[in-house]
């Protein structure tokens, strides 16, 4: 039971965190392959400050201004070129957040992570607290996800669609391209790096390998398999990954076998974006185009 | 004083290995215009098949057990193009990025799969340096010098002289147009992908001669082979050439001031300068010397 609830709180945060992609890939078309780093960032900010003794929420607070700062600043250079481009800057990126991470020993501690970070204090820690967090958790999706709908539904959000279908006709009708873009990634920035900062209190331990090129993979795949640029794609792409994820566990795997598991799961991740591309781009859902 | 001509030295063989990589990935953007994030996946397992043949049941030394790690690795090559980038060439942008994306996590979990995480060594005692007025240079790494020219040499031949390398430049330069005056597409692309996995191959070979074998070497080797071709201006050859040399003597000299868990860091910092300040290349003013 208690399993089923850690399932259910690990889809929610990836759901948040694959809605604050699929406002970027979905909606704006911007290839995005270093979200992780915003997610990483939202995590250390937060699991920083609620060490220092600072409260979670301020913590949680921090690590969206910190991640949104930090999205905006590289946007800034990275979207005065279109395409490949960005996915060149952002894949980059990822990289050299994660090696900060790694490197910067006097704020991060390396390699050794940070363990003990505190969970809210009204939903305490352990087992117990589980089902709290879960309603935390249910209740912040609720927020990004109403969010993100309005946010897409609204003139802004069908200026962000023209600017992915065709940037030209964006600013012969008026519209700034390259503000709309950068606003874009902004603001899934900032969410993800709220998803990350959810993380880093529910798992209590981070380390830089928690933000890899694995992540990013895991997000990407969660935001293109429930549907690009639909508000309900993302969440379903999160729990069908994630419980497909968990259920591996189950597996009766001889222990011989243990360490082709991660490989195995690996490629089929890979295979599974491919053949997506392949057979059905659009996703699980479809986006509705009027 | 002496340091810094011996970090220079090292630049330049470490630049010369990333020009191996970095003309590949610009002859696939300048033909296709796409940018091959799988493209650091070959690298990786050129190296690793070379060790696949030193080991049992081949033992074949290493300059022999590399012809066949550089013909499959072709094959891979070819195979990228046939069966998931030629199906989505016509199609979406964003499909076929999130393809090659989702390929090379598929090719590196593939090595992972077959030769475990770990760290691995062709096997070669370090040998000490050979004095060469005052500076050091090992015999490994002459040999990376010496096969970095001959095969940059081949290129070079293969590209000014040859039939072959006049209709690789025409369909570069506008793909219909080249169809028009009667060459075959299918050939060329052909011609361009073994050569560009044939020289990520013997790049990464030459790469795991000098250091070791891991299965992230694909992707920091990409990082820089994109940084190269940035610096050369995309689909410029002789651009990536010189990119590549750049990045390594940065990034050798960067040592001297820099902590050096943060040599990656030149990469991405030349990346969004370039992307800042001359989006086309160091070349770009001369219109792209292809």
């Amino acid at each position: 039971m208690d399993y089923l609830l850690h399932i259910f709180i690990v889809s929610l945060i990836y759901a948040i965190f694959a809605m604050s992609l699929n406002l970027e890939l979905g909606f704006t078309g911007l290839y995005n392959f270093g979200h992780v780093a915003f997610f990483g960032i939202g995590a250390y900010t937060s699991a920083l400050l609620s060490l220092a003794g600072h409260p979670v929420t301020l913590g949680m607070v921090c690590s969206m201004i910190v991640s949104g700062g930090m999205g905006a600043l590289l946007a800034i250079p990275a979207l005065r070129l279109t395409g490949d481009y960005f996915g060149i800057a952002t894949l980059s990126f990822g990289e050299i957040t994660r090696l900060f991470f790694l490197n910067e020993r006097w704020l991060t501690k390396g390699p050794m992570g940070l363990p003990g970070i505190p969970r809210p204090t009204w939903i305490g820690e352990g087992v117990a607290g589980l089902p709290w967090f879960l309603i935390f958790c249910m209740l912040l999706t609720l927020v990004v996800f109403i969010l993100t709908r309005h946010l897409t539904r609204s003139p802004f959000g069908r200026a962000l669609k023209v600017v992915r279908e065709d940037e030209y006709v964006a600013q012969a009708l008026g519209k700034n391209a390259l503000s709309f873009k950068i606003r874009a990634v902004t603001v899934g920035s900032i969410l993800a790096g709220l998803a990350g900062s959810l993380w880093a209190h529910y798992i209590s331990y981070i380390s830089p390998a928690d933000f890899t090129l694995t992540e990013t993979i895991l997000v990407l795949l969660c935001v293109v398999l429930g549907g690009r640029g639909t508000n309900w794609g993302p969440i379903l792409g999160a729990f069908v990954i994630i419980f497909f994820q968990e259920i591996i566990r189950f597996l009766p795997i001889p222990a011989d076998f243990d360490r082709f598991v991660a490989p195995i799961q690996g490629m089929v991740y890979g295979a599974v974006l491919i053949i997506l591309m392949l057979k059905r781009p659009e996703g699980l859902l479809q986006e509705y185009k009027e | 004083m002496e340091y810094y001509a011996q970090l220079l030295l090292n630049g330049i063989i470490a630049g010369s290995i990333y020009a191996l990589f970095a003309v590949g990935l610009t002859m696939v953007y300048g033909v296709f215009r796409f940018i091959n994030f799988a493209h650091g996946e070959l690298i990786a397992w050129g190296a690793y098949l070379a060790l696949f043949f030193t080991r049992s049941p081949f033992y074949l030394p290493i300059y022999f057990a590399a012809l066949p790690a550089l013909l499959i690795t072709a094959l891979i090559g070819l195979a990228q193009d046939r069966f998931v980038f030629e199906p989505l060439r016509h199609g979406n942008r964003i499909t076929l990025l999130i393809a090659s994306i989702g390929l090379s996590y598929f090719l590196r979990n593939a090595i992972r799969l077959i030769w475990g995480s770990d760290l691995q060594t062709y096997g070669f005692m370090p040998t000490r340096g050979i004095d060469l007025a005052g500076l050091s240079i090992t015999s490994a790494q002459i040999t990376m010098m010496a096969a970095a020219i001959l095969f940059l040499g081949i290129l070079y031949i293969i590209l000014a002289h040859t039939m072959l390398g006049k209709s690789l430049r025409a369909v570069a330069d506008n793909m219909t147009l080249a169809q028009i005056m009667g060459i075959t597409i299918k050939k060329v692309s052909l011609a361009v992908w073994v050569l560009a996995s044939f020289f990520s191959a013997v790049g990464g070979v030459l790469l795991a001669v000098d250091t070791n074998l891991e299965p992230m070497m694909g992707l920091t080797n990409l990082l820089k082979a994109f940084a190269a071709v940035l610096l050369g201006g995309a689909g410029n050859v002789w651009g990536a050439l010189l990119g590549g040399l750049i990045i390594g003597v940065a990034e050798n000299l960067s040592v001297a001031f820099i902590s050096p868990g943060y040599k990656d860091f030149i990469s991405f910092a030349l990346i969004i300068l370039m992307l800042l300040f001359r989006p086309k290349g160091i070349f770009g003013i001369l219109g792209g010397v292809r």
